[in-house]
């Protein structure tokens, strides 16, 4: 019996409610009556009905305000409003309301078998909608924080250990003894990079994201990132040369996340390189959007791997051979964040020679608000 | 700074062990709690210089927990914290440039599991020299 869909039909006339209930009879479903507005929400709230049928003019209040008075106390309850030919108008207002559909009447018995039907479908895939959603929502926060502390700490008390050792903490280890603790540790520590950097692309939210741009100076991030990196460069004696016509336009975006790309292309520009070559940093502007190139005279990337170098997880030949460690998922979570913010992430490169990473940014515009605008205001609006 | 007794809060023995190692060979007593309820004991009945803070441990954050408990506490509330944990920081993502929020967490340090030794070390010696100073700035 559980699985019977419960029908109200809301109408003042007898006759309607009457062979409603009588037609609808046949088919598996509960069927209440009101002949009143207030009457009928009122008995909405006990009844949790699937779908409610609504005549639009009735006596005490209107069929319009009890359509939104409906959706205040369940969005999902599927309205049909039932309506006079003369009446055609207010069915449209109706349904830009949010009723679902209209009964014109008269209506014979299989126009309303056929509407209840739909009706009852668009329920069921609203129930499943938002199940699901609830559903992906808790795999998502349940294997981020699981992924995060279960299995992160054995990691770290597996590479605390090692740290005490490789140290001399317990005794000086022999330099064979050494080597081997230091491949240890780097797989471990790769290990848990990979782990760090996973957990940061499940739990990114771009709805959130976007509630959180605002207006930036892409010469100002960029040294940021620079400066963040130096200590890397200065260690192999790279020296990263930013060129940047002064000033550019702004963009309009999240600075965590785009330092994260740059820290990310930067890096990986810095990790590639030769020892003692240049990583050059070139911001352009062309028409409505910024170019940022981020050119190495590193390893380069092979041909063949190019189209999935954005892959989760994805890592390249020439990087598998070579003795830098990455998790594969730092150009994965770079192009998601791009995307984010309606821009793109692309690459040229030649193996042997180098890779010019290529980020575009469209300029902020003038729609999106302006300056003179209190950002409070902005944000209410959305 | 030999001598100084630090107490450390950290539900996993095996990730305590390997840090005990390393300040016990710097000369440092340290003693062990593996939860915030053996940890406030341990506070209670004897005196220590320096307290180190698992953040995860048990059903949730408990590590935040007690470092607010801690701060709340008048005779504990200068007593210097260093927050050590594996969880990147909780609004999301960011994991460029200091993950510690003055108002979340009240800790006076904070280093991200794994630590390497020397790093450790020279964390707790800058926050032991702080606390001394601070002690000696409030004597005068």
């Amino acid at each position: 019996m559980s699985n019977r869909h419960t029908v109200l039909i809301i109408d003042d006339e007898e006759v309607v409610r009457d062979s409603c209930t009588h037609i609808l009879k046949k088919g598996n479903y509960r069927i209440e009556t009101a002949e009143d507005g207030e009457k009928g929400l009122k008995m909405v709230e006990d009844l949790k009905p699937d779908i409610v049928f609504v005549d639009l003019k009735m006596p005490g209040i209107s069929g319009m305000e009890v359509l939104e008075r409906l959706s205040k106390i369940d969005a999902t309850i599927v309205s049909v409003v039932i309506t006079g030919y003369a009446t055609i108008d207010s069915a449209v207002e109706a349904i830009k309301r949010g009723a679902y559909d209209f009964l014109p009447k008269p209506f014979s018995a299989d126009e309303l078998r056929l509407i209840a039907q739909r009706a009852i479908e668009k329920r069921m895939l609203l129930l499943d909608a938002i199940a699901l959603r609830q559903e992906k929502e808790m795999i998502r926060e349940n294997l981020t924080s699981i992924i995060s502390h279960e299995l992160k700490s054995p990691l770290l008390a597996v590479q605390q250990n090692l740290f005490a050792l490789s140290q001399g903490v317990m005794g000086e280890p022999n330099p064979a003894q050494k080597e081997a603790l230091q491949r240890i540790e780097n797989r471990v520590d790769a290990l848990l990079k990979m782990i760090n950097t996973w957990v940061d692309l499940t739990s990114l939210d771009f709805r959130q994201l976007r509630e959180r741009f605002r207006p930036l100076d892409m010469p100002a991030l960029i040294s940021k990132v620079v400066d963040m990196l130096r200590v890397q460069a200065v260690s192999r004696d790279i020296e990263v040369v930013t060129h940047c016509p002064f000033p550019v336009a702004p963009v309009e975006g999240d600075e965590g996340t785009l330092l994260e790309v740059f820290m990310n292309i930067i890096g990986n520009a810095i990790k590639y390189s030769e020892n003692g070559s240049r990583v050059s940093v070139k911001i352009e502007e062309r028409d409505q959007e910024l170019h940022i190139l981020v050119s190495d005279r590193g390893i380069g990337i092979e041909k063949e791997d190019i189209p999935f170098i954005f892959d989760d997880f994805y890592r390249g030949r020439a990087q598998s051979r070579s003795s830098q460690v990455g998790s594969g998922l730092g150009l994965t979570i770079s192009r998601r964040i791009m995307k984010a913010h309606d821009g793109s992430i692309a690459v040229e490169s030649e193996p042997g020679k180098g890779s010019t990473f290529t980020v575009v940014l469209p300029k902020r515009t003038d729609k999106k608000g302006t300056d003179r605008e209190p950002r409070v205001s902005k944000q209410s609006v959305m | 700074m030999d001598g100084k007794r630090i107490l450390m809060i950290d539900d996993d023995p095996d990730y305590v062990s390997a840090i005990k190692m390393v300040l016990e060979k710097a000369n440092y007593t340290v003693e062990v709690a593996h939860n915030p309820r053996d940890g406030f004991d341990a506070l209670e009945h004897s005196a220590f210089d320096l307290v180190i803070l698992d953040v995860m441990m048990g059903r949730g954050a408990e590590g935040i927990i007690a470092a607010r408990k801690l701060r709340k506490k008048k005779e504990l509330d200068k007593m210097p914290v260093l927050m050590m944990t594996g969880i990147r920081e909780q609004t999301g993502f960011f994991f460029v440039g200091d993950p510690r929020h003055e108002t979340y967490l009240p800790v006076d340090g904070f280093l991200e599991k794994p630590v390497a030794p020397d790093v450790l070390l020279r964390e707790v010696s800058r926050l032991l020299e702080k606390s001394a100073t601070d002690e000696s700035m409030k004597k005068e």
